[in-house]
């Protein structure tokens, strides 16, 4: 059996790390590839995806596949239109209501662990049977049961981080106390770097990367004022493809496919 | 009846018979060498039907957890079938995987010679 696709979780230890910025982004990358590629949000507790694409109504949610009252093919919409001249785009949407985001945060022990195997289930059905090249999963931050289960069900944890210092500390812990009792194949994406193309700040980011985190480096993404004024209202490297974002992005894309 | 008596009328229903027994006496044997090598801290809490969710995975020691681990991705597996994933020993396997059923977190099933191990994920809760 010849199996290519691959499975990834973007997490990251705390909120506002840019990880549904690079999961959308990085998901648009490899979809102008000619890629097929499935978008997932399972941030059940802040689900965004769904605003940032602009999708205002959906029949079915991850929530009722997680639920089991319905198939992932339900749930998944198609938005291939959204990049112009590319391969196949689906997204699967989290409920963003304020119901559905408390009736998840209830959930017992035994549903995560049903949850747990209709995600590990995604193998089969989205990547062998319906031979998506990638599944990238956008994650809640920290140890949520829904990024865990993810972050088990994954090939690749891409790990968003900053340089503040509780989201260092945080992320250095959850290498070794999460990612690594659970033999995760993970990589380090260092966003909002100020002045990283100063020859100090690439010694701090090589420091960091070698002793505080001891994990591979997948990219540094320096803090753009033109992603920030988008304010999630496109797909940037749809928009914008010659920006030092949309190039950065396509290193990344190209360094997964290596791997 | 004698054994003599019994093998005269279905010696392979017999001899099989006993086979089966020796193998569940050997299963029992891998668990109780495992568990002195643990020094039991494995069985501390013994559980019925105990969920095997993340936060458990997470808490058990890396020897049991790389078991558990490779049958949530099987979903159903025999000790073999584990053993080539994980890249150890097939009695080793059967250990852990016998000590898990024991803890509650698996399930096994016998269907004839083989015996599959799963986690019971539907019907629950």
């Amino acid at each position: 059996m010849t199996f290519l696709g691959k499975i990834i979780a973007v997490h990251s230890y705390k909120g506002g790390t840019g990880k549904t910025l690079l999961s959308i982004n990085l998901a648009a990358t490899f979809v102008k590839q000619g890629k097929k590629i499935c978008l997932l949000d399972l941030d059940f507790r802040a689900p965004s995806l769904a605003t940032l694409l602009n999708v205002t109504k959906s029949d079915y949610w991850l929530n009722d596949y997680l639920n089991g009252t319905c198939e992932i093919g339900k749930v998944l919409i198609d938005s291939s239109d959204r990049i112009h001249n590319g391969g196949k785009f689906f997204i699967g949407l989290a409920n963003p209501t304020t119901e559905a985001i408390r009736d998840m945060s209830a959930k017992d022990r035994k549903w995560e662990m049903r949850a747990l195997g209709r995600l590990l289930a995604l193998r089969n059905s989205l990547l062998n049977d319906k031979g998506f090249d990638y599944l990238i999963m956008d994650t809640s931050p920290g140890l949520q049961y829904s990024s865990i289960n993810a972050i088990v069900s994954a090939d690749l944890v891409i790990v968003a981080t900053t340089f503040d210092r509780s989201d260092v500390d945080g992320t250095r812990r959850m290498l070794r106390e999460l990612y690594d009792l659970f033999e995760k194949k993970t990589e380090i994406v260092l966003n909002k770097v100020l002045n990283a193309s100063s020859s100090l700040m690439k010694e701090n980011v090589q420091t960091k990367i070698k002793d505080v985190y001891q994990a591979p480096l997948l990219g540094v993404i320096p803090c753009f004022c033109d992603v920030l004024r988008a304010e999630g209202n496109t797909i940037f490297v749809q928009e914008k493809p010659e920006h030092p974002f949309t190039k950065i992005l396509d290193g990344i894309a190209s360094e997964i496919d290596r791997a | 009846m004698t054994v003599q008596e019994a093998l005269g009328k279905r010696p392979l229903q017999v001899l099989e018979k006993i086979r089966e027994n020796l193998e569940r006496l050997n299963e029992k044997m891998e668990v109780m060498i495992e568990l002195q090598k643990h020094d039991r801290k494995d069985l501390q809490k013994p559980l019925a039907d105990a969920p095997l969710d993340v936060m458990t995975l997470l808490s058990m020691p890396d020897h049991l957890r790389k078991t558990a681990m490779t049958l949530c991705r099987l979903g159903r597996a025999t000790a073999e079938e584990i053993a080539q994933q994980t890249q150890r020993a097939r009695a080793v396997e059967s250990a852990y995987s016998n000590q898990l059923v024991i803890m509650g977190y698996l399930k096994k099933e016998r269907k004839g010679r083989k015996a599959y191990f799963y986690v019971e994920r539907e019907n629950h809760g």
